[in-house]
């Protein structure tokens, strides 16, 4: 799978093309700001642009713009934008509805390897990967009349998993449970929040998000 | 002073008496009547003299009308038939005349500076004294005198003895004092009031109809003395009519002077009408008091060096002359402005420089009242400029802990990281190098919600609108936002936003609420923000350091911050913050 990387910072850009070479990619290129990345997105056409949010010249937020530019331009190419800070508004400002290849991920997840490197995977082959900090605050979130109240402890873990995009293998194996345990818990969940079953992983993903916004 | 004043006037009764007596005693043909009138004329410019020399002490006239007073009692005590009265006051009779055209003259400052009526005036007391000396020189007594009775008076000066000199020499006086010198004096008068500011013809007025009405009189005496005899009856009436003007005269001339004592007055009345009029005023207030409606006010400007006009533009103050005169106004030895008058109050210097110190005291008082306005201005504008040097600050601090600190923390994390797995799991080192990744993990976590509370990053990424939908999903409480997406100046979203901050932090600490509102939206020019919950309410604005340090920081954008909050009622807390654009 070919990867882009943007970021400013030389010394995380060398650590994360280290660690997703380790995983099996294959780095393409390696931009240190906006104007860089678009150029070689739109000649390599990578599988995934793994992008930071901040980079020069004003350090705000550059690099979530040019994830906007190749998600309109460049539908096929998976956009994982790594953020210093949790803001769910932002995210799902990115997210726009369309959770193709779409990944929103706090920076430090970088250090958990294995679920990094498995995030960039799954948004490469057009999947979705939302930060359980994101997902945690849409949770959290207090409301009137709580829905979620009715959920179990180990209901919302489901579907935290769930609203990060985690397919129910995935969630198997971040759980450690049996993938019949998972899709009780899973119907569960939707019967209880009142949502439809989904056809496919990105509905799900959608309808969840939706719910955990409304 | 007091005592020679009281002097004086006891003087002048007696004397006055004593004339009466005179004329009773000596002249023929006269009545109670006419001697009393006689001297009521002379007392009539004592008592005016006296009075005017009581309110207007350095004015010379005062001491001009006694001196008159006294000439005119003197005048009488040439009917005397004692040979050494006769001669003296016959002599020195006429000078109280001349002194009247002197004060007609010298009103109202009291001294004569025109060369033409200096002239005039040396004319007239020389022929007031040479003609009755030429008369008593030929005087044998061998025909009466004019208005005299016919009982022969002996004259001490007599040298040789000529009715026919005499008659001569009477006529002569008749014409040139009483018409030549009379006439001349009217001509003067009337040019006077010519040449005269309109606050002059003011104050002139009275004193015109009086004295053209003395003067003429003399004369009609003059054109008279060639018909032969006088009938008595014209003589009675010119007597009368004389004698009115002589005593309508002191009393005008009195009246004059003590209507620039009640512009004195006014000047009290200016300190208080001043006092409510602002600095612009002071000109037309002070051109009121004092009657002059030409009157300019030039203020000093220390930090120009220069007089400014009214309207803040350089002016020359013009040469203190006969066109103009100026007066200058100062404190503590610091010139403050300078009044550019009318000529004619130099008459009355007292009330230019009184009134002057009132309108000292208000420009004064202007001017700290400008000063102070600037220096709030000043303030206001540094306390706006540290609100927006503190903002930058924050957003600063908030950056270099982003993109330093915290760039350097997850890359070393990821290094350990990296090293760990290399290690393989089994390695003893490996755990250690696992706990301080995530050690370093929970640092950078820290890092991050520290830096957030400095300047949160999606304010200038997002905007207030973003923020406060952030600021509600982290929000304890449920929290519906209501806000307009359009970007606003920097500063002004980050006020509204720590207003929120704040107002939201002490809904959940203090409110006892179950749900809160935030709307923020712009009415005319001003960024609303109102922070609403449905707690116990009886929040004070100024009980939580926190919402007054917030009060403080609208304010420094020029706005306010309010907070109701009745007994039970819920808090509500309204920031209006100005926001051109």
């Amino acid at each position: 799978m070919r990867v882009v990387i943007a970021d400013d910072s030389a010394l995380l850009r060398e650590g994360v093309a280290r660690i997703l070479t380790d995983g099996g990619f294959e780095i393409v290129a390696q931009a240190t700001d906006a104007e860089e990345l678009l150029e070689a997105v739109r000649t390599l056409k990578p599988d995934v642009a793994v992008v930071d949010v901040r980079m020069p010249p004003t350090h705000t937020d550059e690099g979530a713009r040019a994830a906007r530019v190749i998600r309109e331009e460049l539908p096929d190419v998976g956009v994982l934008v790594l953020s210093q800070v949790v803001e769910a508004t932002h995210a799902l400002a990115l997210f726009s509805e369309r959770p193709e290849g779409f990944g929103y991920l706090l920076k430090d997840r970088v250090t958990e390897i294995d679920d990094f490197v498995e995030a960039v995977g799954r948004v490469g082959r057009g999947g979705t990967a939302i930060d359980p900090a994101v997902i945690a605050q849409l949770v959290g979130r207090r409301r009137e009349d709580d829905p979620l109240g009715e959920l179990t402890p180990r209901e919302r873990e489901v579907l935290g998993l769930m609203a990060e995009g985690l397919s129910n293998n995935g969630i198997c194996r971040r759980l450690v449970l049996s993938p019949k345990t998972i899709e009780t818990h899973v119907n569960s969940i939707l019967w209880k929040l009142g949502l439809a079953p989904a056809p496919d992983d990105h509905r799900r993903v959608l309808a969840v998000l939706a719910f955990l916004r409304a | 002073m007091k005592l020679a004043r009281i002097g004086l006037g006891l003087a002048g009764l007696g004397l006055g008496l004593l004339a009466y007596q005179v004329q009773i005693d000596n002249l023929a043909g006269t009545t109670p009547a006419r001697a009393i009138a006689s001297v009521a004329a002379g007392w009539a410019f004592l008592g005016a003299g006296l009075a005017a020399w009581t309110r207007r002490t350095r004015n010379p006239l005062g001491p001009l009308m006694i001196a008159t007073g006294f000439a005119l009692l003197c005048r009488q005590f040439r009917y005397s038939h004692d040979p050494l009265a006769f001669t003296a006051f016959l002599m020195l009779g006429e000078l109280g005349y001349a002194l009247v055209a002197h004060i007609a003259l010298a009103y109202p400052s009291g001294r004569v500076t025109d060369r033409l009526e200096r002239a005039f005036l040396k004319v007239a007391y020389a022929t007031a004294v040479v003609f009755p000396l030429l008369i008593l020189l030929f005087y044998d007594a061998t025909r009466p005198l004019r208005y005299f009775d016919p009982t022969p008076r002996e004259s001490l000066l007599l040298i040789s003895g000529d009715a026919d000199v005499v008659a001569v020499l009477q006529n002569a006086y008749a014409v040139l004092a009483y018409g030549v010198l009379a006439g001349a004096l009217i001509a003067l008068i009337a040019r006077k009031w010519l040449r005269a500011t309109p606050r002059a013809r003011r104050v002139l007025a009275p004193l015109l109809v009086v004295v053209v009405a003395a003067a003429l009189r003399a004369v009609f005496d003059s054109v008279l003395s060639f018909a032969t005899p006088p009938p008595a009856v014209i003589y009675d009436n010119l007597f009368w009519w004389q004698i009115t003007a002589l005593i309508a005269l002191p009393l005008v001339l009195l009246i004059g002077l003590m209507r620039a004592r009640l512009a004195h007055a006014s000047v009290a009345d200016l300190v208080l009408r001043l006092g409510r009029t602002p600095p612009d005023g002071i000109r037309d207030e002070l051109a009121h008091a004092l009657g002059d409606p030409s009157l300019e006010v030039l203020f000093w400007r220390p930090d120009r060096n220069e007089f400014v006009d009214d309207s803040g533009r350089t002016a020359v103050v013009p040469p203190d002359g006969l066109e103009r005169a100026v007066t200058e106004l100062s404190h503590d030895g610091e010139p403050i402005a300078v009044l550019v008058h009318d000529p004619a109050l130099r008459d009355d210097p007292e009330l230019v420089q009184a009134a002057g110190a009132a309108a000292s005291l208000a420009l004064e008082n202007a001017l700290l009242h400008d000063e102070v306005k600037t220096q709030l201005r000043k303030v206001t504008e540094s306390r706006a400029r540290l609100v927006a040097t503190a903002d930058a600050e924050r957003r600063r601090v908030e950056r270099d802990l982003h993109d330093g600190a915290q760039q350097r923390l997850v890359a070393l994390a990821l290094e350990l990281r990296t090293a760990e797995r290399a290690l393989g799991a089994t390695d003893p080192a490996a755990r250690v190098l696992a706990s301080a990744a995530e050690e370093l993990r929970l640092a950078v976590d820290e890092l991050r919600e520290l830096a957030r509370g400095i300047h949160p990053p999606i304010l200038t990424e997002g905007g207030l609108a973003a923020a406060l939908e952030s600021l509600g999903t982290r929000s304890a409480l449920p929290v519906t936002i209501e806000a307009e997406a359009a970007r606003l100046p920097p500063a002004v979203e980050a006020t509204a936003y720590f207003v929120a901050c704040e107002a939201l932090a002490n809904v959940v600490k203090h409110a006892h609420a179950t749900r809160a509102t935030i709307d923020a939206h712009r009415e005319n020019g001003t960024l609303v923000i109102a922070i609403a919950d449905d707690g116990r309410g009886g929040a004070h604005a100024d009980g939580g350091s926190g919402l007054r340090g917030l009060a403080d920081r609208v304010e420094a954008h020029g706005g306010r911050l309010r907070v109701e909050s009745p007994p039970g009622g819920g808090t509500r807390v309204v920031g209006e913050i100005p926001c051109a654009s």
